[in-house]
């Protein structure tokens, strides 16, 4: 996804002259020729997160359309109150990407995870949270909100997903359904959905017939289609590599919790810390993110009823 | 009652009818927010986005009393209105909010906050190739805050000729050490100087030397200032740090500012 991010600010950079990115010190190779085009607009700022941002809101009040770039942890909750003071009490839009949310980093350890960013940006007025989780996902969401005066979180992950979704489809604020179902409904966002997907194949085999909705835009979230879909089947899981404590669980929580009726279930990171090492897939794998698991979690929930 | 007394029973009257606002520290930029706008910044009260504009931006935003007198005095707005000092639906709170007062351009309150956006504006106007200048007012207790430093480094590396800095050094930090701010900022590569933060004559004559250097440094200016400045009893005395005045004492600042 890395890569992807590179090109498109390539792409935007010659598109939109208003366009600045400020990295912390990552990914400086790799926009190489962004620098080299536009000189002017790339700022290294360095290791300093914090100042990075409140200088990226500077610049949206003069005007111009700010780019913040470093990995999830430290470019969400090291400078916490700057996007808050900064970007959202003062209603100026910009951007934040960032790479190596959740545990991507996987053997670096816990102070180069967050499962909690998804927790924090949506929990502030003026914020948006978008998961793209292919490369396309990212294109088309960055060009619908980049400008929308809303500071806006782009949650980029190492793996990328393999389903394939129609660009037409892909819309800001908009769910996709990937597969229709009546029994029980998946709600997962980032590459967890390949395994809501081979799960649910799984699951047909047992006569159980799931719903798969995936979500890249988490806030704003698509509320019609959620509800739609739970008074169909009754049932919600939602899967994420975050926090169950405040990601996308909470915000489909938020969505349902007042029709009534509706049972929630939430699959994601519990309330620790994840302190093995390994590779991604290990820490899926201890996560209870995989599509044993999935299956295992929607057979027991179907049985109790 | 001479000017800048008449700017200081303004901040003392937001705080005494409020009973709300950080009085002491207000009355120690008075003279510095003064001079700025009425020597130093380019602006229009009719014009707030005037694409000429100079941007001052108050980082310790507690002392905000004193940046709203100097904003009615300009003609941001009508004087009468300062009344309204933290009253539930004011546009003036005790910290100063750009989608509320004329004329702030930047919402301030929390610490080290302002500095690192006057970077980023500053930085702007090299991307948009205007010449505005940016004026950032910050304390020296606000310079315990690590994004002070952060933003020492990154404007000195991008080379932000057209930013100003004055610390307010008032010395009151109960924790702080006196340090050489100077000697500080000058290890940190930027151009320093220092002057009497409530000498008028200085205050205009050291920010235009400075702001007339050829240098591709970023400026700062350690303004020694008392903390309290005006009003006998508060002068240097922590206790009024977040007070406000009495009918009795009220009646006798009166006095002493006439």
């Amino acid at each position: 996804m890395r890569k992807e991010f590179v090109r498109l600010m390539l792409e935007m950079g010659g598109k939109e002259e208003r366009l600045v990115i400020l990295a912390g010190d990552i990914s400086v190779f790799g926009l190489r020729e962004f620098r080299k085009n536009y000189p002017e607009r790339f700022y290294n700022i360095g290791i300093c997160e914090q100042s990075m941002m409140s200088m990226a809101s500077g610049m949206a009040l003069a005007g111009l359309i700010p780019v913040v770039h470093s990995i999830a942890p430290f470019v969400t909750e090291r400078c916490f109150e700057q996007i808050k003071d900064d970007f959202c009490y003062q209603g100026v839009g910009g951007n934040i990407v960032s790479v190596g949310s959740a545990f991507d980093y996987s053997g670096l350890g816990c102070t180069h995870h967050t499962y909690s960013d998804i927790a924090i940006l949506r929990s502030l007025p003026n914020t948006e949270v978008v998961y793209p989780s292919s490369p396309k996902e990212l294109e088309v969401l960055f060009k619908q909100s980049f400008d929308n005066g809303k500071l806006t979180y782009f949650r980029l992950p190492e793996r990328k997903h393999t389903q394939q979704i129609d660009e037409s489809i892909i819309k800001f604020g908009r769910g996709v359904v990937i597969k229709d179902g009546i029994d029980i409904t998946i709600v997962v966002s980032g590459p967890q959905v390949d395994n809501a997907a081979k799960a649910s194949a799984t699951l047909k085999k047992d006569g159980i017939d799931a719903e798969i909705i995936y979500i890249h835009t988490i806030k704003p979230m698509d509320k019609e289609l959620i509800i739609e879909s739970a008074r169909k089947t009754g049932k919600v899981l939602t899967v994420e590599e975050a926090s169950i404590r405040g990601g996308l669980g909470d915000e489909v929580s938020m969505v349902l919790g007042e029709l009534g009726n509706i049972e929630m279930y939430r699959m994601g990171v519990g309330d620790k810390f994840i302190t093995d090492y390994g590779k991604y897939d290990d820490l899926c794998r201890s996560s209870g993110l995989n599509e044993e698991e999935i299956a295992n979690k929607i057979r027991s929930i179907v049985a109790n009823e | 009652m001479d000017k800048i007394n008449s700017l200081r029973k303004d901040i003392v009257d937001m705080v005494y009818y409020s009973s709300e606002g950080h009085l002491p520290s207000a009355l120690g930029i008075i003279d510095l927010i003064y001079i700025l706008y009425k020597k130093i910044l380019r602006f229009d009260p009719k014009n707030l986005s005037w694409d000429a504009r100079d941007y001052f931006i108050l980082s310790k935003g507690h002392g905000c009393p004193a940046l709203y007198a100097v904003l009615a005095d300009v003609g941001f707005f009508n004087k009468e209105e300062l009344k309204t000092f933290c009253k539930f639906d004011s546009m003036f709170g005790g910290h100063p909010d750009r989608n509320k007062v004329p004329g702030v351009e930047a919402s301030t309150g929390s610490l080290g906050h302002g500095l690192p956006i006057g970077l980023g504006i500053a930085t702007a106007m090299k991307i948009l190739k205007k010449p505005n200048k940016v004026f950032v007012i910050i304390g020296d207790g606000e310079s315990n805050e690590g994004t002070i430093w952060e933003s020492a480094q990154v404007a000195r590396n991008l080379l932000l000729d057209n930013l100003l800095v004055i610390v307010d050094k008032n010395k009151s930090q109960a924790y702080s050490l006196d340090y050489d701010y100077k000697k500080i900022w000058t290890s940190f590569g930027w151009e320093a100087e220092e002057m009497d933060g409530h000498n008028h004559e200085e205050i205009e004559r050291k920010v235009k030397a400075m702001m007339g250097i050829k240098t591709a440094k970023p400026k700062v200016i350690i303004a020694n200032t008392v903390k309290g400045k005006g009003i006998g009893i508060m002068e240097n005395n922590p206790e009024w740090h977040h007070k406000s005045p009495d009918e009795e004492t009220y009646k006798k600042i009166l006095e002493e500012l006439k």
